[in-house]
C-alpha cells in the first residue's frame, strides 16, 4: 500500500477514535445560520447562494490549516516522529495524506450547509450545473490538500504555529472571495486574490450555482489544479529542507 | 565494508548546539566523541553507559534519524547518510518509555498503519500484525486503545512495531525501561529468539543483568567515547584479573597469611566472617587454594565479577544514576 493512503487512511482512523478532529466542522452549520440571517435581514435573497456556500469554503480551509499545523507538532508530541521518519515513507507524503484525509472529511460542510439552510431558512439552493460542481469540489480539495502542505512546512517551523494559524484565517477569506467576491474588492487587491486558489474555487463554484453558462470552467479548472500542484510542490521543499534541518540540528523530537 | 559486518562506525562525532535564548553564546556539547564499532552479522551487541553517555545519539544516527557532525555510519553495507533511505527498509527502531505510539486508537490499528508505511499490501500488513499481536502475547487486548495498556503492554507494542517491517537489525534504546522483573525477563527471551531467526540487534540499557544474559559482545561508553568493546566475560577479567574467591569462616590467621601471599591484590573481609579474596595474578590463584584447604577451610567459592562491577569500574563512581 503507498504511504499516501495508509496516512490517509490512518487519519480518517484518528478522526473516528478522537472527534475533537472535528470540531471545526462542526461549526458549519454556525457560520450558515449567521450568514443566512445577515442576507434575510438586509432582504437580498439573491445572495442566498454566498451566505451558503462561503461556511462551507470556511470550514475547508480552517480544517485543513488546523491539521497541516498539527500533524507534525503531534506526532512529535507522543514521540512517534522518530520510528515514523525511520520508515521507509516519505514524510512529506504521510503528511500530504493525512491533510487529505481531513480535507475529504471537510467536504461534509457543504452538505451541512444546504441542510441548514433548508431545515431552518426554508432555502434550497438549487445546483444547476451538478457535474461541474462535483468537479469543482474534488479540484478544491485538492488545492487545499497543496496548499495545507505549504502550511505544515511552514507551522512546523514556528514554536508559535497556532497565532499563525489564526492570522492565516480571515484575511485568505477575503482574499479567497469567500464571502465577498473578489470583483468587489478595490482594484488593488486583485492580483493578490489571483494566487490564492481559493478566490478561483468560490468564484466557480458560485457560478455552478447559477442557472447562465459557467465561463471557460475547463481553463479555470486546470489554474484551481496548477495553483494546488505548485502548493504541493512547495510543501514537499519546504518539508524535505525541515527535516535535513532537524536531523543535522537533532531536533527531530523536541516538543 | 565486510559483508559479515551488520553495523561499522568509523570515528564518529556529534556534537550538538545548545542556546537558550539569542542574548547568550551557544554551548557546544560533544555526545559522541571518535567512536567506533563494529557490529557482526547474527550478533547481539549491548552499549552500555550512564545517562548522558551517547548511547541513544549513537542509536538515533545508525537509525538515520539524526546526522552525525562528523565521522562514518554503515548498516549492512549502506551509508546511514547517503543511503538512508535504502537503510530504513533493513532497520526497526525501538525507543523505551511510554512516549512512541499513538495513544487514542488501538494497538492493532498502531501496528497496521506502521505496517503500510513499511509498503506493505493490506494482506500482508495484516498478517504481520496478527503475528506479532500474537506473538508478544497483546492479541487479547489489541481492539482496546493504547492509552489504556500498561507500560509493559506499551512496551510490547512498541517492539511489535520495531519488528513490523522484518528488519534485519532491530536497535533497542532501553527496551525494558519500565517493565516488572518477570516481564523485563520474557523481553530477554524474545531477544534470543529473534537473534536465532538471525537478526542483528543492538540494544542498549542501563541494566547490567539483561546485557550480560543476552549481549555476545558488549561496548562500554562514557561521555562520548568508546571505554571497551568485548564479550561481557571477557571484560570481567579485566578488573580482576583472573577469578576471585569468596570463602566462609576462615581464621583470622589463615586471612591474614593468605593477605601476604604474592600475587594477592585484594582482601576484603565482612562482619558476618566471610572473605573475598582478589588475586592479580594466575599463578596467585593455586597458592591461594591450596593454603585455604590445607587450613581446613571447606565453604570456598571461585567467581568472576559480575558486568556491572566492571562497569563501575570503568566509568567511575558516575555509576547509572547520572
Amino acid at each position: 500500500m503507498s504511504a499516501f493512503i495508509a496516512a490517509f487512511r490512518f487519519q480518517l482512523q484518528l478522526i473516528r477514535n478522537d472527534l475533537d478532529y472535528l470540531l471545526d466542522i462542526a461549526t458549519a452549520p454556525v457560520y450558515t445560520v449567521i450568514f443566512l440571517s445577515i442576507v434575510e435581514h438586509a432582504g437580498r435573497p439573491d445572495l442566498a447562494v454566498h451566505a451558503v456556500l462561503a461556511p462551507a469554503l470556511i470550514t475547508l480551509w480552517w480544517q485543513s490549516l488546523s491539521t497541516s499545523g498539527e500533524v507534525i507538532d503531534s506526532d512529535r508530541w507522543y514521540g512517534v516522529l522518530e520510528p515514523l521518519v525511520a520508515t521507509p515513507a516519505s514524510l512529506y507524503t504521510v503528511v500530504l495524506g493525512r491533510i487529505s484525509g481531513v480535507t475529504m472529511l471537510s467536504l461534509f460542510a457543504f452538505v451541512e450547509s444546504w441542510v441548514t439552510a433548508r431545515i431552518l431558512f426554508g432555502i434550497t439552493v438549487p445546483v444547476p450545473h451538478p457535474w461541474l460542481f462535483a468537479v469543482a469540489i474534488v479540484v478544491t480539495g485538492f488545492a487545499m490538500s497543496g496548499t495545507a502542505a505549504v502550511m505544515a512546512g511552514l507551522f512546523v517551523r514556528t514554536r508559535t504555529a497556532r497565532t499563525f494559524q489564526n492570522s492565516l484565517s480571515y484575511p485568505f477569506f477575503v482574499l479567497g472571495g469567500v464571502i465577498v467576491p473578489v470583483a468587489l474588492l478595490p482594484d488593488w487587491i486583485e492580483p493578490l486574490t489571483r494566487v490564492v486558489f481559493l478566490s478561483w474555487s468560490a468564484d466557480l463554484l458560485r457560478d455552478t450555482l447559477t442557472t447562465g453558462p459557467v465561463v471557460d470552467p475547463t481553463v479555470r479548472l486546470g489554474i484551481i489544479f496548477a495553483l494546488g500542484a505548485v502548493g504541493a510542490l512547495i510543501g514537499r521543499k519546504l518539508i524535505d529542507a525541515l527535516l535535513d534541518r532537524v536531523r543535522a540540528l537533532g531536533t527531530l523530537s523536541e516538543v | 565494508m565486510s559483508d559479515d559486518l551488520a553495523v561499522q562506525v568509523r570515528d564518529l562525532v556529534r556534537v550538538f548546539d545548545t542556546r537558550k535564548s539569542f542574548r547568550k553564546p551557544s554551548t557546544r556539547i560533544s555526545a559522541l566523541d571518535g567512536v567506533s564499532l563494529e557490529l557482526s552479522a547474527g550478533e547481539v551487541h549491548g552499549l552500555l553507559g550512564p545517562n548522558g553517555a551517547g548511547k541513544t545519539t549513537l542509536v538515533k544516527i545508525l537509525s538515520t534519524v539524526l546526522l552525525p557532525t562528523s565521522g562514518s555510519a554503515h548498516v549492512l553495507g549502506l551509508d546511514v547518510v547517503s543511503q538512508a533511505k535504502r537503510v530504513r527498509p533493513l532497520i526497526g527502531l525501538v525507543f523505551g518509555g511510554e512516549r512512541g505510539l499513538y495513544p487514542r486508537i488501538t494497538g492493532r490499528q498502531n501496528l497496521r498503519y506502521f505496517a503500510a508505511l513499511y509498503k506493505m499490501s493490506d494482506i500482508d500488513a495484516k498478517k504481520r500484525t496478527d503475528a506479532l499481536l500474537e506473538r508478544l502475547g497483546l492479541q487479547e487486548r489489541a481492539d482496546d486503545r493504547v492509552e489504556s495498556y500498561s507500560r509493559g503492554m506499551k512496551q510490547r507494542l512498541h517492539l511489535a512495531r520495531g519488528l513490523v517491517g522484518d528488519p534485519k537489525v532491530l536497535f533497542l534504546d532501553e527496551p525494558t525501561t519500565g517493565m516488572d522483573p518477570l516481564a523485563a525477563l520474557d523481553f530477554r527471551n524474545l531477544i534470543r529468539e529473534l537473534n536465532d531467526e538471525g537478526r542483528t540487534i543492538f540494544l542498549t540499557t542501563h541494566d547490567m543483568t539483561e546485557a550480560e544474559s543476552v549481549c555476545e559482545r558488549v561496548t562500554l561508553i562514557d561521555r562520548g567515547q568508546v571505554l571497551a568493546t568485548e564479550s561481557p566475560r571477557t571484560l570481567a577479567t579485566w578488573i580482576t584479573r583472573f577469578e576471585r574467591i569468596d570463602v566462609q569462616s576462615a581464621g583470622q590467621d589463615v586471612l591474614n597469611t593468605v593477605e601476604r601471599l604474592p600475587g594477592v591484590s585484594k582482601l576484603i573481609r565482612r562482619d558476618d566472617g566471610s572473605a573475598r579474596i582478589e588475586t592479580s595474578n594466575k599463578d596467585a590463584m593455586g597458592e591461594v587454594m591450596r593454603l585455604l584447604v590445607e587450613s581446613g577451610v571447606t565453604s570456598i567459592s571461585t567467581s568472576l565479577p559480575s558486568l556491572e562491577e566492571v562497569y563501575v569500574s570503568l566509568v567511575g563512581d558516575r555509576g547509572l544514576t547520572l
